[in-house]
């Protein structure tokens, strides 16, 4: 019963970083890169390959700014990210329901 | 492995907590910080200017008009600034609930006080009575639904404002301005600080 919940949890979000980059997004309007990165204690590539997963299933939008001629790199979660990551939370709340504490 | 599953479910769970509560504190607290202590630099100037004004109604009216179209003004630019510089930003329907939430209150504040200039049988020092009294009233409500440490802060207002009131209501005005305006410098002294260590 508790493999079929597992298989149930996503995996694009069913990663630490990813999981950190979501959390964030999720409590912001958005964020922007080098915040998160420092946040999560990631690397610039790292953090960029987990955008790009995210932003491949269209959990996030990455847009680039200029701020006092400074580029910003500013990330938003979207709606189907917003969905999918309280539905990943709703399954994560299942698996402690379904095995009994001892 | 169902123990295991279960463990790793309370780990992220533990962990999207975390980083949720680090967010909002560093999302809540910037603003938050520069724009009490700009209410709290109104509450101070506004009862100066009261005191100096007091015989003149009419001055008094366009005194407190004038200061709080500046404080919103302040409190606008900070918002502003704060939205092009941080690195996270608040969710725009937080701060429309907060408009919401705050606007009726001041016009009700707003409404009672007009009602007050214009009754000559009223003392003038009830504006700042009433005015406070709405103003803990909206703590009083936000700490009865969401945060205990503003139900304390509501409920002492509200007590303070009440035995002003009653026993001291010709200094009034010195009294409250002077607690709500030093208490919400403060307040915010104590936010930016905390912004800081996020």
């Amino acid at each position: 019963m508790e493999e079929h919940i597992a298989v149930k949890l996503n995996k694009a979000i069913h990663q630490k970083a990813r999981l950190g980059i979501m959390s964030i997004l999720m409590a912001s309007e958005e964020g922007e890169f080098n915040y998160i990165k420092e946040k999560l204690k990631l690397t610039d590539g790292n953090l960029s390959s987990h955008l790009s997963l995210l932003e491949k299933n269209k959990y996030v939008t990455i847009k680039k700014k200029f701020f006092k001629k400074k580029p910003k790199t500013l990330c938003r979660i979207t709606e189907k990210g917003r969905q999918a990551f309280e539905e990943y939370l709703e399954n994560l709340e299942k698996i402690i329901r379904s095995v009994p504490k001892d | 492995m169902k123990e295991d599953q279960r463990q790793e479910a309370l780990e992220n769970i533990e962990l999207i907590k975390e980083v949720v509560l680090h967010t909002k504190k560093h999302v809540g607290s910037y603003g938050g910080g520069w724009i009490s202590i700009i209410w709290g630099v109104f509450c101070l100037v506004g009862v100066a200017g009261q005191r100096l004004f007091i015989p003149q109604g009419a001055l008094m009216g366009v005194w407190w008009t004038a200061l709080v179209v500046a404080a919103i003004f302040a409190s606008i630019l900070v918002g502003q600034r704060y939205h092009k510089t941080q690195p996270v930003r608040a969710q725009h329907r937080y701060l429309r609930y907060f408009l919401r939430f705050w606007l009726p209150l001041i016009l009700l504040g707003y409404t009672l006080a007009l009602f007050i200039a214009l009754t000559p049988s009223f003392s003038n020092h009830y504006i700042s009575i009433v005015m406070l009294l709405v103003v803990s009233t909206g703590y009083l409500i936000i700490g009865l639904l969401f945060f205990r440490g503003i139900l304390y802060i509501g409920s002492i207002g509200y007590f303070c404002t009440v035995l002003s009131a009653i026993y001291f209501l010709e200094y009034s005005d010195i009294i409250l301005g002077s607690l709500f305006g030093v208490g919400l410098i403060i307040t915010g002294l104590v936010i930016n600080k905390q912004w800081k260590n996020t």
